[in-house]
């Protein structure tokens, strides 16, 4: 039993960051203001970018740069959606469309159709004596992004509840009129949100293709970055949230592998899909017993006019 | 014809008339035309396209080196000696007789598909190039295979991977196709058969991608073999769901890994590298465990956790069509091609384990009895529940 526990964990600890950054990157954007609907493609081109510089660097410095060509990508959507102010949904799905060609035409032309050649993955740190105790053991052997990905939340709460930079960024996601006339640079925050959205995305796909797998694979993120969308929503666009949710939906599926290897008789009574639909069910649930509680920041999508009070 | 009839007739013509035009990815073919008569065939990969170190891979191989003997270069083709196309063939298939050589004058047309709505133009592009064989790899292409036969009477196609099926999806034949399924359960007995001798705890992993009928046969021969050989192990049994999610793939294999497993096969698409990226982490962590890849050799994803794969032979497929062609010996309708026709088998076993000569021994003394029929390798969970080794 102890060790059905101590896998489940293990597994979580291992799959989640990459969702659980993205989700950040979501409410990092949507708390200004802008809706990001394009996560997916954001995380497309950081794990592409990650897995393409770490073949002539170390990997460490090669997640920086996936993460940097995923706030490039952002960039586009700042300039579409706060300077140009066109609709934010169709900028974000058209940013995953552009993504999902885009990246396949760079693979295809640098490295052949189905993945790119493999590299050195990210460091894993064993506990020395602590990986001897069980269920501690869980702990041992991730990657620092694990790590990160929990100091990163905890980082963002602080920062977006306590600080003054943080009021700033919820002001100009409520009422941005508001937050001008006490001389906030709406245009400029709220560019900086989109980009570090595209950031954290950027490392999130970097986390594929550098700690879940040893290179870019063609069809990378296959939808986490929807994933990620829905758990900001579940998570209430708010930091911790959206840290819980992505844990959450990492743990749901953990539970469902455990579940059918470690009892095969379950899925004779109960059909496999419904097994595999079990975490977002639930979060159906949860998202129907939150109600009208759950709310979005008051000015999301709609882009900042400065002569229309 | 009534006015909707007749738009519709107009659209669907219009289309095949422009889309050839400004869709082609062709690639030219050795332009000077060798002499005596010319057999051009033709090629429509799926999306998966040139490179794909698989499926796609395997049939133009079939059609480009070892039929018409020439390589690709990424420009164009250059011609290869015999002694080069010998060295790309496995021992099983050099040995083979008649032997695989080049076929005078056949002359290779390929078309890659970028998108679905890729193949049926490419198919009649081909056609109207002259190609006396069309080949269309994978079945995904079933129905644009379909279509293009119906309207090409006189081009002959050759559908790998799927038969043709009618609406109610009956399989039923066309007198210009030849379709070639693989008996994927026979290849997946023997992989399991050396499964069950080479794992230590006698726990084994089967890690397919959704569950459908296709993915059943792998499991229920892996299965089979695995008893055949080990018939107290367990076999550690889970779907990812889904084909292109290497993360799914790998949660899933350590699962298995975690709960003893120490041979994993998996028959999962995209998913099946994250399975072997799951091996590879835990060998590096210490455990002695192994990967069985799928459809091709995988030993370059990870040399030293690849313990073989079950390949599909694509290649010979293709091949003997082509060949089947030149002697005027075509002939339509389906085949299933397993042990016995060379159309399944396992990748060479590149690395060493404790009794490695004993169990390949007797995992080939096991094919010979599939062979001979003294052995039916269960295709389904039904067949699987009656299976006696």
């Amino acid at each position: 039993m102890l060790e059905l526990l101590e896998a489940l964990v293990w597994s979580t600890l291992e799959f989640a960051p990459a969702l659980i950054f993205a989700a950040l990157g979501a409410v990092l954007s949507e708390r200004s203001g802008t809706v990001n609907v394009g996560v997916e493609g954001m995380m497309r081109v950081g794990a592409f970018a990650a897995a393409a510089f770490a073949l002539v660097m170390p990997t460490p410095l090669a997640v920086l740069l996936g993460m940097a060509a995923g706030a490039l990508f952002a960039a586009i959507h700042a300039v579409l959606c706060i300077s140009w102010r066109s609709d934010q949904v169709i900028s974000g799905m058209a940013l995953n469309l552009v993504a999902l060609a885009g990246i396949t035409f760079l693979l295809e032309s640098m490295f052949g159709p189905s993945t790119s050649p493999s590299i050195a993955q990210l460091g894993r740190s064993g506990f020395g004596p602590l990986a001897q105790v069980p269920l501690l053991r869980a702990l041992s052997g991730h990657t620092a992004l694990t790590w990160l990905a929990a100091v990163l939340a905890l980082a963002f709460h602080l920062v977006l509840g306590r600080t003054p930079v943080g009021l700033r960024i919820r002001a100009v996601g409520e009422k941005p009129s508001a937050a001008a006339t006490v001389g906030v640079d709406v245009i400029r925050l709220r560019y900086l949100c989109v980009i570090g959205s595209g950031a954290l995305a950027g490392l999130g796909g970097a986390a594929l293709s550098t700690a879940t797998l040893d290179r870019f694979e063609h069809n990378m993120p296959a939808g986490l970055g929807f994933m990620a969308v829905a758990a900001m929503v579940f998570g209430r666009w708010s930091p911790l949230g959206a840290f819980g949710a992505a844990a959450f939906f990492a743990f749901g599926r953990a539970v469902q592998i455990g579940l059918e290897s470690s009892f095969p008789s379950v899925s004779d009574v109960v059909p496999k899909g419904v097994l595999l639909a079990l975490p977002y069910f639930l979060t159906l649930v949860v998202l129907t017993l939150q109600g009208k509680k759950s709310r979005a920041p008051a000015a999301l999508g709609t882009p900042w006019e400065p002569e229309a009070r | 014809m009534t006015p909707t009839r007749s738009i519709l007739f107009y659209t669907a013509a219009a289309a095949l008339i422009l889309i050839p035009g400004c869709k082609k990815s062709e690639e030219r073919s050795a332009s000077e035309k060798p002499a005596g008569t010319v057999l051009k065939v033709g090629i429509v990969t799926d999306v998966g396209g040139r490179g794909d170190q698989s499926f796609n891979d395997s049939a133009l191989r079939g059609l480009e080196l070892w039929a018409a003997g020439k390589k690709y270069t990424g420009t164009g083709y250059v011609d290869t000696t015999p002694a080069e196309v010998k060295a790309t063939l496995p021992p099983d298939l050099a040995a083979r007789t008649p032997p695989i050589e080049k076929l005078p004058g056949v002359t290779p047309l390929v078309l890659q598909s970028r998108a679905q709505e890729d193949y049926e133009p490419n198919l009649q592009l081909l056609a109207d190039q002259g190609a006396g064989l069309i080949i269309g790899t994978g079945f995904m292409l079933e129905n644009a295979i379909e279509a293009a036969a119906k309207r090409n009477p006189d081009s002959k196609f050759l559908l790998i991977d799927s038969p043709l099926l009618d609406a109610a999806g009956k399989p039923f034949t066309l007198p210009n196709v030849r379709t070639v399924v693989f008996k994927e359960e026979e290849g997946s007995f023997l992989v399991g058969a050396m499964a069950g001798l080479v794992s230590k705890d006698g726990r084994v992993g089967f890690v397919g991608g959704m569950e459908i009928p296709l993915i059943k046969k792998f499991e229920a021969g892996f299965k089979a073999g695995v008893r055949t050989t080990r018939p107290e192990a367990t076999v550690l049994t889970a779907y990812t769901g889904s084909f292109n999610n290497v993360a799914a793939g790998k949660q899933v294999a350590q699962d298995l890994i975690a709960k003893g497993a120490d041979v994993v096969f998996h028959a999962a698409g995209s998913d099946g590298l994250g399975v072997i990226q799951a091996v590879k982490d835990a060998r590096a962590a210490g455990r002695q465990v192994y990967a069985i890849g799928v459809d091709s050799d995988q030993s370059h994803v990870a040399p030293d956790a690849v313990l073989t794969s079950m390949v599909k032979r694509v290649d010979l497929a293709v091949y003997e069509t082509v060949r089947d062609l030149a002697a005027g010996r075509f002939t339509a309708g389906d085949a299933a091609w397993g042990l016995k026709e060379g159309g399944v088998t396992y990748a060479p076993v590149r690395i060493d384990f404790p009794q490695r000569a004993a169990v390949l021994e007797k995992v080939e003394d096991l094919r010979r009895q599939i062979i001979e029929g003294s052995i039916r390798v269960p295709a389904t969970d039904a067949d699987l529940a009656s299976f006696k080794p």
